[in-house]
């Protein structure tokens, strides 16, 4: 019995101490990387647009950029379908541009020709495009980082 | 100003939890110090996150958060005369041996280092797409979240549906701070896990009957790779791991229930089973599981009564949030087909796929190191006892899985497999402390059981 018992904790300290010997190289790195900083309200979503659009406060920038597009009217963003970059640039978007009523578009292709067809002017105020290349005929684009571009919607009829 | 905010913020949610702890277990004549600063944090989320949902109805701005810190104030007070009426003491018990002294410093070190940690990180996708996003335009709205986010189309990627639980908690610390602020917000997260560990430490102590096995379970929890190291983590500012920590309050307090008759135990369940489906949408799948073993166990203890009583407050706060979401017109989005038996044949052809991707998963090092060796080995010494509360217990961690698996069925993404590979880490999670629970009392092993803590 004291046999069985010596054996029952000898076995489970064997699981434990691989159970850490593997878990620490993971845990490690993981505690180890990054640095604290820097303390700023928007610090996760300026992170975020700067890293992948290259914009610099992109939380006070772009909220302003949408406030001068006027007050009514929604945003059409569009995304490419399948491409996480793109989708998630696409959300910020609609994050930041708060209260204003946003539409997620997501392409398959390349381009968004019979899309922007299919927008009615009338009720929108401005449509931007994540990672896509807006239409050659469209003009006065707004580049909003690297691969943001804003297009007044007066400019975005066909 | 905006740390004293911070602090304020904190102190509120402390308190109120507090007061709400004392009172359940000021008739015991002593309270835990270490159980009810747990305790304390877990219920003052709640408490806090509900006041603010159901008060923001009726005001916002400064007369939300002036109600809402006075309701923490008066629960302080009842608690507080709940303890000097009943004569209670509030105990700090301390480490016996040079053991006990030594696990419970690598306790405390490890909390600080995942507090650390944390504020090293920005909040993840879902943390900021899902949840914080309903804190701010929460808090732009002077404390409720407006109608028309509900009803937003372009903004249903952020699951309008989900509940507030920590959406409403980082709420209260951007109406204490004046302002949305990503970086300070992170505390709410390794704050749960600060909580996680003693009480796991705790619930294992009481329940094997030996303090060292708790503190020592304690000490292994943060080397699952999945709590600071992967997607879904603390450091991320998903919800996942207070939800597990719900989860394994309720599972534990609803054990010790069954093993001692406390009172205060099955209050203790009550409160954390009915915060589940208030934290995370997937919590009602773990509330009803737990529901499910409780009223089997209960039934052979003759205890029912009691436990039906229980599971009220649970079942209340699941209408409510459905009935809100009919009254606010939510934008119907879901990633999951309703429930039904036509979709169940069409779909069945995926469980091969969904088990497979599931086994992939659990044997993940990157993800999971060997805790789900250690879980399994845990199950079969648990089911081997043939004692219904371990058997209880070992289900508690394998149904939830399994349900989980199968919701899959229903996934209507356009790859299902991309479905589960993308969020099935993060459900994972929620039984993980419950699994840590279960290798505690395979490792005890043993016919004394008395409560050392």
């Amino acid at each position: 019995m004291r046999a069985l018992r010596y054996f029952h904790f000898v076995f489970w300290f064997a699981l434990f101490a691989a159970f850490v010997w593997i878990s620490a190289p993971i845990v490690w790195p993981a505690i180890r990387e990054n640095r604290i900083g820097p303390i700023a309200t928007n610090r996760s979503i300026d992170a975020y647009l700067g890293a992948l659009s290259g914009i610099e406060h992109g939380s006070a920038k772009l909220p302003d950029v949408f406030r001068r597009l006027g007050k009514d009217g929604s945003l059409v963003v569009f995304v490419r379908d399948e491409n996480a970059q793109s989708e998630f640039l696409g959300m910020m978007i609609g994050y930041v541009s708060w209260p204003r009523e946003v539409q997620v578009i997501k392409v398959s292709g390349r381009t968004v020709e019979k899309e922007l067809a299919d927008i009615k002017p009338s009720s929108v105020a401005g449509v931007v495009f994540c990672s896509i290349d807006p239409p050659t005929w469209l003009q006065h684009r707004v580049r909003l980082g690297s691969s943001i571009t804003l297009v007044p919607v007066t400019e975005a009829a066909p | 100003m905006i740390v004293l905010g911070l602090f304020g913020a904190l102190f509120t949610i402390v308190i109120a939890g507090f007061g709400m702890t004392t009172s359940i277990f000021a008739r015991t004549g002593r309270i835990n110090l270490i159980e009810c600063a747990c305790l304390s944090w877990l219920f003052g989320c709640g408490i806090v996150s509900l006041l603010l949902w159901v008060f923001g109805a009726f005001c916002s701005g400064l007369p939300l958060q002036a109600i809402v810190a006075l309701v923490c104030v008066v629960l302080v007070i009842v608690g507080w005369r709940a303890k000097q009426n009943a004569n209670a003491n509030i105990d700090l018990p301390k480490p016996a041996t040079i053991t006990e002294w030594i696990l419970g410093c690598v306790i405390l070190i490890e909390i600080a280092v995942l507090i650390f940690v944390a504020f090293k990180h920005t909040l993840g996708w879902d943390g900021l797409l899902n949840w914080e996003i309903k804190a701010r335009y929460a808090f732009l709205n002077g404390g409720s979240i407006p109608a028309s986010y509900y009803s937003s189309a372009g903004r249903g990627f952020s699951h309008p549906e989900y509940p507030l639980g920590i959406p409403f908690t980082e709420l209260w610390l951007y109406l204490w701070m004046g302002e949305p602020n990503q970086f300070w917000v992170k505390i709410i997260f390794p704050s749960f896990y600060a909580a996680c560990a003693p009480l796991l430490a705790l619930l294992v102590s009481r329940l094997s009957g030996k303090r060292w096995i708790g503190l020592f379970i304690a000490v292994l929890l943060p080397f699952v790779p999945s709590v600071s190291a992967s997607p879904g983590g603390i450091v991320v500012g998903y919800v996942d791991i207070p939800l597990s920590v719900f989860y394994l309050a309720a599972l534990g307090y609803l054990l010790l229930w069954l093993k001692t008759n406390d009172r205060p135990f099955i209050s203790v369940f009550a409160a954390c089973s009915a915060l589940l489906p208030w934290i995370k949408s997937e919590g009602i799948i773990l509330w009803s599981v737990l529901v499910l073993l409780g009223f089997v166990l209960s039934l052979a203890k003759r205890r029912l009564a009691h436990f039906v009583i229980s599971i009220v407050p649970g079942c209340a706060l699941i209408l409510a949030w459905r009935v809100y979401l009919k009254l606010v017109h939510l934008w119907p989005h879901s990633d999951f087909a309703p429930l039904s038996l036509s979709t169940l044949s069409q779909n069945l052809s995926r469980l091969g796929d969904i088990f497979g991707i599931l086994f992939a998963e659990l044997s993940e090092p990157v993800h999971w190191s060997i805790f789900w060796l250690l879980a399994a080995v845990a199950l079969i010494y648990l089911f081997a006892s043939r004692k219904l509360e371990r058997i209880a217990l070992a289900s508690a961690v394998v149904a939830p899985i399994l349900l989980y698996s199968l919701t899959y069925v229903f996934s209507t993404w356009p790859s299902y497999s991309a479905h589960m590979t993308s969020s099935v880490s993060r459900l994972l999670l929620h039984v993980m402390p419950a699994g840590w629970l279960g290798i505690g009392l395979a490792l005890s092993q043993t016919k004394r059981e008395t409560q050392t803590l």
